[in-house]
């Protein structure tokens, strides 16, 4: 199945935005304006909502015209492209999404043609099964591991690190009795917060959100 | 294969001169007509990349500019519009792309780069300090002569000397200056490892286009340049970088983790470089430094890093596979062809012997400066991808141990394997090493196009 890798579905959804002329700002803009606005963090729609190991939302404008041979072409409508990779079944995802982040999901689909809203979930789910594209060639780095397994991962991963840079050289006894209780300790920890594991960069690489 | 004209190739361009001592003065133009006398005086003294038949010249001279400089000069906007972007914009403006904060950032430099006044780079190379004062008068003779500049300070720089003799080494206690990139065309003494990989394992060298603008490069097009051709082509651009060395806190950190590692000082200090203090390459001699390697130069650049995947030999973040991963990457090193750097320069400030008492204060660094066609494809990407983080590598946040701005909570994994002399350890706390004292980017114009400029004959039309 091509959606699917491993255990993560990979989603690919198109939904052509409303084109009224008497809109303004235009409705692709204010997709652009609310999509800058969402945080990137543990506060974004979703990092709330369970399942999403990434997503990505792009307005595309319209097929650009790179010069000759090529042909030039248009698009009918301006899209916007939905990109996720998340665990289980489509319909428990969109299902899941609709019930826990309704205002975020209608505040940016309300300006795309044909959205129903997600009070009526099964007309929900219908509306982005139409709009699917099936994900061909789908490939998905950790594709065995849940969002949770992945942050318990990344967590451990840097507990271990700063495990080895503070008992380095320690006496084997010692090193074992300390490695037991911080065993303990990790295990005890609750799974990070989805939208943390990001840590801030001291570099810029040009990006909006930087 | 590309046939070069060196006669009309800044020699700087094209070689190191392998001269003791060095200074680079720093130009103010006063206006645009005695800015163009003043380049028009010293035309026939710039060094070309002419061979030297028999002796080496007392001192060699050569010019570049910044873009403000060009602007000084007069160059017609259609053509200073079409430099480059990060050119245009000057290293300082880049100080967060490169990572150039903290203790580098631009607030913390030398004067002479807080104001935007450096318009020209003019760099000599010299036998001995006279041959630089001799050379320097001339100059300031011209500049008396045509009131085309202020000389708004200089730069000395000079080989490490030990026992008497100019060594390559540095102020860390490195051999250094190993091997720069092999290009189509330019004649020099080349040896294996200095080049690209070729399938067959042979080393092959850089398409012209990564060093010289007006040829093709590795992807087989025309490096971005200005307008007209003319005034680019057997041009370069120079990324002008004073790096000063924390020499005390170097070797404190040395001494305090080296006690934790049993792999002992040196092997310690190889492990964060990826050579012995001697040049000697890990990768070809991990358990000690082999003199016979470091002087046969079919093997002191010959090596790759393919074949060490979990830097047992060198560790995946030392300093020499992070600026160079060679086939490090995969693809038979292809992946690192397009991001080669020619590198120049020399140390600064009285080298100070092991078991001498040294200060961080003191003035002492290195004058690097990186020739590339492309400052934001070749140098920039170095800078910020691998010296300053480590996804690359598959080593996340982490940046290079010595040359990253570490700010004082840096790790560095030495890798190592099963042996009890070259156990994994991981270093903590990496502070600054060394710090940005200021620099800026530079054009380095073919001869023809000093010419061009001197003249007012630049048209982009």
């Amino acid at each position: 199945m091509p959606n699917q890798s491993g255990s993560l579905y990979g989603l690919t959804i198109l939904s052509p935005i409303l084109n009224d002329e008497k809109a303004t700002p235009s409705h692709d803009l204010q997709i652009r304006l609310y999509l800058a606005s969402l945080y990137t963090d543990e506060r974004g729609p979703f990092a709330l909502a369970p399942l999403t190991h990434l997503t990505r939302l792009v307005v595309m404008d319209d097929v650009i015209y790179v010069g000759a041979p090529s042909c030039e072409e248009h698009t009918k409508f301006k899209y916007l492209v939905w990109e996720s990779n998340f665990d289980g079944d489509l319909d428990t995802y969109l299902t899941t999404l609709a019930k826990t982040v309704p205002t975020q999901i209608d505040t940016i689909w309300s300006h795309c043609v044909g959205y129903p809203g997600t009070s009526d979930i099964a007309a929900f789910i219908r509306y982005m099964k139409a709009c699917q594209l099936q994900t061909t060639f789908y490939f998905a780095a950790i594709n065995n591991k849940t969002v949770e397994q992945a942050l318990t991962a990344i967590q451990t991963q840097k507990a271990v690190s700063d495990f080895v840079a503070c008992h380095q050289g320690m006496e084997p006894a010692q090193l074992q009795q300390e490695f037991l209780q911080f065993v303990e300790k990790l295990r005890a920890q609750p799974v990070p917060q989805r939208g943390s594991a990001a840590r801030a960069r001291d570099i810029k690489t040009g990006g909006h959100n930087e | 294969m590309s046939k070069l004209n060196a006669t009309d190739i800044q020699g700087f361009t094209l070689r190191g001169y392998n001269l003791p001592v060095a200074r680079y003065l720093f130009l103010e133009f006063k206006g645009p007509a005695a800015g163009k006398s003043l380049l028009h005086q010293l035309l026939g003294k710039v060094t070309t990349g002419q061979r030297w038949e028999g002796t080496k010249p007392d001192s060699t001279l050569n010019v570049a500019f910044t873009h403000r400089g060009l602007a000084a000069l007069d160059l017609p906007t259609a053509t200073l519009l079409t430099f480059p972007l990060e050119f245009q914009q000057g290293m300082k403006a880049r100080a967060a792309i490169l990572g150039d904060t903290g203790v580098n950032a631009p607030e913390h430099w030398d004067p002479i780069w807080h104001t935007n006044r450096v318009h020209a780079w003019l760099g000599i190379n010299g036998k001995s300090i006279a041959a630089l004062d001799a050379c320097q008068s001339d100059i300031e003779a011209a500049i008396e002569l045509t009131g085309g500049a202020t000389l708004l300070g200089y730069q000395n720089a000079a080989a490490v000397v030990i026992e008497g003799q100019p060594t390559t080494g540095e102020h860390f206690g490195y051999t250094d200056g190993f091997g720069n990139p092999d290009y189509l065309g330019v004649e020099r003494d080349s040896q294996p490892g200095q080049g690209k990989l070729a399938k067959d394992g042979t080393w092959l060298p850089l398409a012209t286009g990564e060093l010289l603008l007006g040829y093709a490069d590795e992807s087989g097009e025309l490096p971005v340049a200005p307008v007209p051709h003319l005034l680019a082509s057997n041009g370069t651009f120079m990324a002008y970088r004073k790096l000063h060395q924390n020499v005390a806190t170097f070797r404190a950190y040395i001494d305090e983790q080296s006690k934790h590692y049993a792999g002992g000082k040196e092997m310690f200090a190889a492990k964060l470089i990826g050579r012995w203090r001697d040049g000697t390459p890990l990768e070809l001699s991990p358990n000690n430094p082999d003199p016979a390697i470091v002087a046969d130069k079919n093997q002191n650049t010959n090596f790759t890093f393919a074949n060490d995947p979990s830097g047992g030999r060198c560790p995946v973040g030392a300093h020499v596979r992070r600026v160079n991963p060679r086939d490090g990457f995969g693809f038979n090193g292809g992946l690192t062809n397009r991001r080669r750097i020619t590198r120049r320069g020399l140390p600064y400030g009285d080298y100070v012997p092991e078991g001498q008492p040294a200060s961080d204060t003191d003035d002492r660094g290195i004058v690097f400066m990186a020739l590339n066609s492309s400052l934001a494809r070749q140098f920039e990407f170095v800078q910020q991808q691998w010296i300053q983080y480590g996804n690359d590598s598959h080593l996340g946040n982490e940046k290079d141990p010595v040359m990253g701005n570490n700010a004082g909570h840096g790790r560095f994994m030495i890798q190592g394997d099963t042996t009890p002399t070259n156990p994994p350890f991981l270093c903590t706390h990496l502070p600054n090493f060394v710090e940005l004292r200021g620099g800026d980017y530079f054009f380095l114009p073919s001869i023809t196009a000093l010419g061009m400029i001197a003249l007012g004959l630049v048209d982009p039309r």
